[in-house]
């Protein structure tokens, strides 16, 4: 799949500024830009990173610049949020999906292992798509649990925060300039951990309609809190009731968006 | 540490974690920690603090600040009265046992309540976890060393450790969790008065006459040097006129900060090498502008003894250069000027290409650091000393079957006081440390607008039955004053810390702890008594 | 146009915990955590996180400086060089060279160290050199 990949890159980076992907070196792996003429042999696509943010950081910096991506399902639904919240230009971007392995699929708890391409204007898909993976097991024993257990299990698991605000750093979905989480209004600076529950309700209200379940939060998460378990739950809660799914549709307009125009808030449905 | 962090996570069954705010001070390593407990291993935490680490625990006990020692005799009083000591570790690899044996007997729960403020029924639970959950790993931090009884306090540790068969084993150990990044490497190669790099001591005429041989000199000084605590001393007395300060900043971080000043002010030269004008680099007659991290190529060495590359991703602001390549040009204009006595030397050998160059050199010179190379780095990531050779894999832990010295010694040792207790005039104990949000003298941290805004000032810790002694009474700022000098400050009421005791962290140069602490040191290591002095509170009104 | 990211360790305490400083066009533009580190394994905390935040901050020293008076002047490397050799020099001839202090430092790098107590016990040949391992 790699070396499908790499020749698929080769033909297109003529056409492009570059192709944003992982880069194996001798001191380790991380994100690159890989221009016409790098050596693709370093070309991998093991461990994760969010190469979405990557890619919304240079077409930023580059207004007028074509990019790639290498990309995983989860990073391809990263980017169908991205462009409906105008932080990547789908039109300036060539999506090069691939598919993850069942076993990587299991290990992420992944509904969606393989990339939709439907509606990208440019995207091609590497490998054979797998089958979705079931939830994740603490999902089905959270809901076995009363209110007041509820409540305790993330009393015990924020307790554990150490305020790094790495789940917020990694999501290709946190963008914002001003972030609530650092307004002490929402949350009391300086304290750890961060006075329970608000550091972690207003991110979660905050991901409502947006997270798509590439479950970057937890793997950066230090504490090892199960963020995936409140996110997945979100995402249900959403789908059930305003039928949107994060990440699905590149055409589907967030429910959740509001926009200001003429003084006014617009909103895509009449939830207020 | 004699093992590694990784181990944390992987082997450990039990922690006894001391004097170390883990999650704030040290999160990676509480990260390995919590992630143990979460497969079940027990965590016990000792600190006059009530710390997130605390708060996490299985079992926390809230001693008096400097009664390690006795504590931890009495730890050990338990386990040998259970008989849950590992006896043949004991028989096997160490030696003073019988003295040691004596000394703890006199120490039982209930003696040792009384000396501090431990419960003697969590003692005995204390004891009973750590000897029970093998493998069980020490940690500790500045709580235990920054004691005028630090050494007695680690060595006590190694004593406990060993009446386990703890030591030698993946996942137990006694481990220091080294405050600053290169603490560990700046022991390791040389920075120390009284040993060259690789611990090879001043004194030892054969060490001298190969570091004469390797650097091509003669007559290398063969008297330990002074302390850092001495050498500002000694420019209060005149006897130390010059001193050159490569990035420390002890008009912060040092005791008794308005002696520091004086003394420094005495100097007929200080130069100061850093990336920020510091509180003593304001003082300084030559201030050199060297690079941050980000713009040099280097090693650090961890806690766990983990080399590993530091590497440059942006050129030198401005004028500024790498401090390496600093110390080489003054030294090429020392060798060439006339003042000082260097017929041998030529300013060409001072003439490096890169650090890598000066790894080459120093590997030969240094046996811990014998098969480090950039290319093995750069191949495997990190290596863990001893590495004593180009094809010897590194040392995960230390003392596996046998102790350097032959065998383990037990060191007998009884309690003693602190150096300074609260009395009625300064009724209060003072502890010194680190926030989460901040490193060390701040001259980074409080630049960087994501941590200066989560903690923008200092302030002190006070339980509230303290306050309400002090009859605090709603105001927000108080003055603490010592025998030495005294700061205001906003005051934080918390019952997360013992009761007597305040913590100031020393971050704050507008309020800064360190004018308050003195400098009683241990006698062995030189390191000053910041966990315990007695201070007085009072509300401003 | 250049995107890539530099493997370095952390400067925040000794946990030594891998970063990847992400370099855009010669600029730090962010931090990624390293997955594979076999100690922050992926993770960092706050201060890691923001490691790189002070870099280019305006007050840091771009020029050597020389004291005038209650203040300092700006001075080229040769001069400010020279005149640490030769004041240095002047005490040593003066007052020998246990007069001659040296603080090595817990936050530079294993070479660094190296080179300075090289220089202190070579040149001055004294062993007065130590750092704040203890504070």
């Amino acid at each position: 799949m790699r070396e499908q990949i790499c020749k698929l890159v080769a033909e297109k980076l003529p056409e492009l500024a570059g192709v944003v992907a992982l880069r194996q070196t001798a001191v380790g792996t991380a994100p690159y830009l890989f221009r016409e003429g790098d050596d693709l042999s370093q070309l991998v696509l093991e461990p994760r990173y969010p190469l979405p943010s990557v890619v919304s950081m240079l077409q930023k910096r580059y207004p007028e610049a074509r990019f790639g991506v290498v990309a995983r399902g989860c990073d391809a639904r990263a980017l169908v949020e991205m462009a409906k919240r105008n932080q990547i230009d789908p039109e300036r971007l060539y999506l090069v999906g691939f598919t993850c392995s069942a076993e990587q699929a299991a290990e992420c708890y992944c509904a969606a292992p393989a990339p939709d391409t439907a509606g990208w204007p440019q995207a091609m898909v590497v490998g054979v798509p797998v089958a979705g993976a079931p939830p994740n097991p603490l999902v089905a024993q959270y809901e076995e649990m009363s209110l007041a257990e509820r409540r305790a299990f993330w009393q015990q698991q924020f307790a554990k925060c150490i305020k790094c605000y790495g789940c917020r750093n990694i999501c290709p979905e946190c963008f914002c300039e001003a972030c609530a989480l650092e307004d002490p209004l929402w949350v009391e600076a300086g304290m750890l951990a961060p006075p329970f529950p608000m550091f972690h309700l207003v991110r979660a209200m905050h991901m409502a309609s947006r997270c798509v379940a590439c479950r970057q939060c937890e793997l950066v998460c230090p504490a090892h809190i199960p963020l995936t378990v409140l996110y997945d739950l979100m995402r249900r809660d959403i789908g059930e009731l305003l039928g949107y799914e994060p990440g699905a549709d590149i055409a589907a307009a967030p429910p959740l968006s509001l926009t200001l125009a003429d003084g006014m808030v617009h909103g895509q449905d009449q939830l207020l | 540490m004699t093992n590694s962090v990784p181990e944390f996570s992987a082997h450990t069954n039990c922690f006894l974690i001391i004097g170390s705010n883990t999650t704030e001070a040290h999160p990676l390593v509480a990260s390995h920690v919590m992630e143990a407990q979460q497969r079940g291993a027990k965590v016990i935490v000792v600190d006059p603090r009530q710390t997130q680490m605390a708060r996490l625990a299985d079992l926390y006990l809230c001693p008096r600040p400097g009664t390690n020692v006795a504590w931890l005799n009495g730890l050990m009083h338990v386990i040998i009265a259970e008989g849950l000591q590992d006896a043949s570790f004991v028989q096997e690899r160490t030696e003073g046992y019988e003295e040691l044996r004596q000394v703890v007997m006199t120490y039982p729960p209930e003696k040792v309540e009384e000396i501090s403020g431990i419960p003697a029924d969590d003692l005995r639970a204390a004891a009973r976890l750590y000897a029970q959950h093998k493998p069980a790993a020490i940690l500790y931090a500045m709580g235990i060393t920054q004691h005028t009884t630090g050494t007695d306090n680690v060595k006590s540790c190694a004593n406990l450790s060993m009446l386990t068969g703890n030591v030698g084993i993946a996942g137990g150990g006694v481990n220091p969790l080294r405050g600053q990044n290169n603490v560990q490497g700046a022991c390791d190669l040389g920075g120390l008065p009284n040993v060259y790099p690789g611990y090879q001591a001043v004194t030892a005429p054969e060490v001298k006459e190969k570091f004469e041989q390797a650097w091509g000199v003669a007559g290398l000084d063969d008297q330990v040097g002074l302390t850092v605590t001495e050498m500002i001393e000694g420019a209060g007395q005149g006897n130390v006129r010059a001193l050159y300060v490569m990035a420390e900043n002890p008009l912060l971080s040092d005791p008794d900060i308005n002696h520091v000043r004086h003394c420094l002010e005495q100097l007929d030269l200080l130069v100061v090498q850093d990336i920020f004008l510091t509180e003593t680099a304001e003082l300084a007659h030559v201030v050199l502008p060297a690079t941050s991290f980000a713009e040099k190529d280097g090693t650090f060495t961890g806690t766990d003894r983990r080399v590993q590359r530091v590497q440059k991703a942006v050129e030198p602001l401005g004028e500024s250069k790498p401090d390496w390549q600093i110390i080489c040009e003054l030294a090429q204009m020392m060798i060439s000027g006339s003042r000082f006595q260097v017929p041998n030397l030529q300013p060409e050998t001072w003439n490096y290409a890169s650090p890598a160059e000066v790894m080459d050199e120093i590997a030969p010179v240094t046996p811990i650091y014998g098969g480090v190379s950039y290319e093995r780095l750069e191949r495997e990531g990190s290596l863990q000393w001893p590495v004593p050779t180009a094809d010897h894999p590194g040392t995960p832990y230390l003392h596996k079957g046998k102790f350097s010295r032959g065998l383990g010694r037990f060191h007998a040792i009884h309690s003693q006081a602190a150096a300074e207790l609260p009395d009625e005039a300064y009724p209060f104990t003072l502890t010194t440390g680190r926030l989460m949000f901040h490193f060390h003298t701040g001259t980074m941290t409080r630049r960087t607008e994501k941590l200066a805004q989560e903690v923008r000032e200092a302030y002190v810790e006070m339980h509230p039955d303290d306050a309400a002694r002090i009859g605090l009474d709603g105001a927000e700022r108080v003055r603490v004053a010592s025998r030495r000098g005294e700061i205001e400050l906003a005051v934080r009421v918390t019952p997360a810390i013992r009761p007597g005791v305040v913590f100031i962290p020393f971050h704050f140069a507008e309020a800064a702890a360190n004018v308050l602490t003195h400098a009683a040191l241990d006698p062995d290591s030189g390191i000053p008594e910041f966990k315990v002095c007695a201070v007085q509170v009072e509300p401003v009104t | 146009m250049q995107y890539e990211n530099v493997r370095t360790t952390c400067i925040y305490c000794g946990c030594g915990c891998a970063i990847n400083l992400q370099v855009l066009d010669g600029e730090i533009v962010g931090v990624f955590p390293d997955p594979q580190h076999p100690i922050s394994r992926g993770s960092l905390c706050i201060k890691g996180w923001n490691v790189a935040s002070f870099v280019r901050h305006p007050d840091r020293l771009a020029t050597p400086l020389v004291r005038q008076g209650e203040g300092f002047r700006e001075a080229s490397w040769d001069e400010a060089l020279q005149l640490v050799a030769e004041r240095m020099g002047a005490i040593y001839a003066a007052s020998g060279p246990q007069s001659i202090g040296f603080l090595a430092s817990a936050k530079c790098t294993n070479e660094e160290n190296y080179l300075l107590q090289k220089l202190a016990r070579t040149i001055v040949r004294t062993n007065n050199i130590d750092h704040c391992a203890r504070l």
